[in-house]
């Protein structure tokens, strides 16, 4: 049997206060710090979205790139083959691969995301935690499925000969400008989605128009400059088109679209936040 | 030196309509009056020391859990506040947070990090956690395969080996066999010893006394009384049996026959609730007949805390009863009582034997409590009453206890 170690008894406690929710901005920083604190279950349940999804499949890892690769073959024929699309001097199935693998991160981490709350409701009702670590960890699993997926771009780009350059560096702050955008989003569709499911069913539509909103089968080129302005405020423009851009094309991030981006993605997460927060105190009479 | 307050603490829920029959339906009422209010805790206050067990009693449904989900942070009161100093480990559902996919290993990380755990910590603790809950040899196998017995086991297990400084159970020791329970008692004893600050919710008053050093006792949302729990156990049964009395006498109405009466009698004549196990009891029963109703069957039904029938007293077996107009009373004899300690309602009542429309002539439901204490040694659900005696081989003659 275990022996017990309680050691001094004037030990310092932390103080915690439950009391009704209350729109406190300042309460996030609090929040916040007890995230940080659970920063080991972010990383155990990670790890087990990781490994329950290819725990019992035949084809394991194989699925994670499943989606892009059969995605990227099917554009090449339609909009490559039947429609002529232009790829800007690239073959065209790795143009629209580049474009796909950022794509797919943010869809299925968000597709995945937004049940997250719903589908683990056992756990909402019955364990405290702060909730958000549930969206933000199919979020991760989602960068794991980006990692084996930049691996076949890695193999696709030797193939076609298409060579990497310093600029592929660039890659990183792209990736973390769409992990935060995602992120945020995230956390509105989950939380909106434990009163109204609405949220869960409206959203492969809304990804599809967004995916054809976004340069991922066309390239930027081919919108008329007379919409381009409006067309850049949609974030995943600059996450899109700049990874392929950096990758593929061996040219500097295209700054203007960039910036709306991160721009958006920055502004969004704290106030995403927020609003989790604030409905946080009441998900679990609801779920 | 007080580690948690509970400060006029209120939640309010509200309760949808009942769901269209029709798919497609439509809803009977506009959407903004479409939901009723319900306070499941109204107005409550209490503190815990550091160091004391708290024990929280009451019937079902009378705000128990939504103050351990209050305690807990997993939902926010309405009104108040409440103020904890230190961790708080709380252990609502044994296994909350398990995937049946992953092996005990990975649950017990898993399943640890929910609660709070670091996986440092958790590493350091395994051993342990899986001595106690006995898994050892089972340790790498997907919990899909488990015993609900093992899994049961390894759930209590996590939550006791947190070191938490208070901690909240909630009828988590309703579940898993006798030595199991024993053996989470001990181990919270063990926890309380050492310090930690437990808020203990049971069914099971016994252990509620055994363990608490204070109870709280809760009603329809609210604190009726906070005390020893002996005080409280006994203010609880007398309310039970008040509510019940309330019933018998509030259900008169004009019948062909009636139960006017009821008691419990020991071997005196002295009317009392409450009785030791293997002690003989007797039930008395009054009857009124406003005319002849001819072949009848009286019957006691004891029910355990959640409404299971546990066994009854009938007069069906008997010869035929001709019960003609008039009044008189039934006695039913039980030498030895085979009931468990506990709280059992009662139902009372008499029918005809013949089951056909109008068959039940009155029916007290709840409407008595029997309190079953301590008495002849029993294990299991029931008390067998039985003798014994040994026998020495090569001996003169058998020797009788």
């Amino acid at each position: 049997m275990a022996t017990l170690n309680r050691t001094n008894v004037t030990e310092r406690r932390e103080v915690t206060i439950l009391a009704p929710p209350s729109f406190a901005p300042g309460r996030v920083l609090h929040d916040v710090a007890r995230l940080a604190r659970y920063a080991d279950l972010i990383y155990t349940l990670s790890l087990h979205r990781i490994h329950v999804r290819y725990k019992q499949s035949f084809l394991g890892l194989l699925w994670a790139v499943a989606q892009p690769v059969c995605l990227m073959a099917i554009y090449t024929v339609v909009f490559s083959h039947v429609a002529g699309m232009p790829s800007e001097g690239l073959p065209y199935a790795i143009f629209a691969y580049a474009a796909l693998l950022p794509w797919i991160y943010f869809s299925s981490g968000l597709v995945a995301a937004t049940n997250g709350i719903v589908s683990n409701a056992a756990f909402v009702r019955k364990v405290y935690f702060p909730r958000e670590i549930l969206p933000i960890t199919y979020i991760v699993a989602a960068l794991f499925d980006f990692l084996i997926g930049a691996i076949v771009l890695a193999a696709l780009m030797w193939f076609y000969g298409v060579s990497v350059t310093v600029t592929a560096l660039w890659a990183l702050p792209i990736m973390l400008i769409a992990a935060i955008f995602t992120t945020g989003v995230a956390l509105v569709s989950s939380a909106t989605q434990v009163w109204v499911r609405d949220f869960g069913i409206a959203m492969p539509l809304l990804l599809q128009i967004w995916m054809f909103a976004s340069p991922v089968v066309y390239p930027l080129a081919v919108v008329p400059p007379a919409w381009r302005g409006w067309y850049v405020l949609n974030p995943m423009v600059g996450i899109v088109e700049n990874f392929r851009r950096v990758m593929l094309q061996r040219q500097p991030v295209d700054w203007h679209s960039f910036e709306i981006s991160a721009a958006i993605a920055l502004v969004l997460l704290p106030l995403a936040y927020m609003y989790f927060k604030s409905v946080d105190a009441t998900m679990a009479d609801v779920v | 030196m007080i580690d948690v307050t509970v400060q006029h603490i209120g939640k309010k829920y509200r309760i949808g309509p009942e769901a269209s029959t029709e798919p497609l339906g439509r809803p009977r009422r506009p959407w903004w009056r479409r939901s009723e209010e319900f306070w499941a805790v109204r107005d409550v206050s209490f503190d815990v020391r550091r160091g004391e067990a708290l024990g929280i009693i009451g019937a079902n449904g009378a705000g128990k859990s939504t103050i351990l989900k209050l305690l807990a942070g997993i939902t926010t009161p309405t009104v108040g506040r409440i103020v904890v100093h230190g961790r708080l480990a709380a252990l609502l559902e044994v296994g909350a947070g398990f995937h049946p996919e992953l092996t005990g290993r990975e649950n017990a990380y898993l399943n640890g990090s929910i609660l709070g755990m670091r996986r440092r910590e958790i590493a350091a603790k395994l051993p342990a956690i899986v001595d106690f809950a006995e898994v050892s040899r089972f340790l790498d196998v997907p919990l899909k395969y488990y015993s609900s017995g093992m899994y049961v086991r390894l759930g209590f297990s996590i939550a006791a080996h947190l070191d938490p400084d208070i901690l909240l159970i909630d009828e988590v020791l309703a579940v898993g066999d006798l030595s199991f329970q024993r053996k989470c008692l001990q181990r919270i004893e063990e926890l309380k010893r050492a310090g930690c600050t437990i808020i203990f919710i049971s069914h099971d008053l016994g252990a509620v006394e055994r363990l608490c050093d204070r109870a709280v006792l809760m009603r329809r949302g609210q604190t009726a009384g906070t005390g020893a729990p002996a005080e409280m156990i006994a203010l609880y049964q007398q309310i039970i049996a008040e509510a019940a009395a309330e019933d018998f006498t509030a259900s008169r109405e004009r019948r062909a026959a009636e139960i006017t009466y009821f008691e419990f009698r020991g071997s005196g004549r002295d009317g009392r609730t409450e009785f030791r196990t293997g002690e003989p009891l007797m039930v008395r029963m009054d009857w009124a007949a406003s005319e002849d109703v001819g072949d009848v069957i009286f019957y006691v039904y004891f029910y355990t805390q959640d409404n299971v029938l546990c066994t009854q007293l009938t007069s069906e077996d008997g010869p035929r009863v001709d019960l003609r107009q008039g009044k008189g009373y039934v006695e039913f004899t039980c030498p030895e009582l085979t009931l468990p300690p506990g709280i059992y309602h009662v139902d009372v009542g008499v029918r005809k034997r013949e089951v056909a429309r109008g068959y039940s002539l009155h029916w007290l439901n709840h409407c008595a409590v029997l309190h079953v204490l301590d008495g002849t040694a029993v294990r299991g659900t029931f008390y067998t009453p039985h003798t014994w005696r040994i026998v020495v081989d090569d001996a003169p003659t058998p020797l009788e206890p």
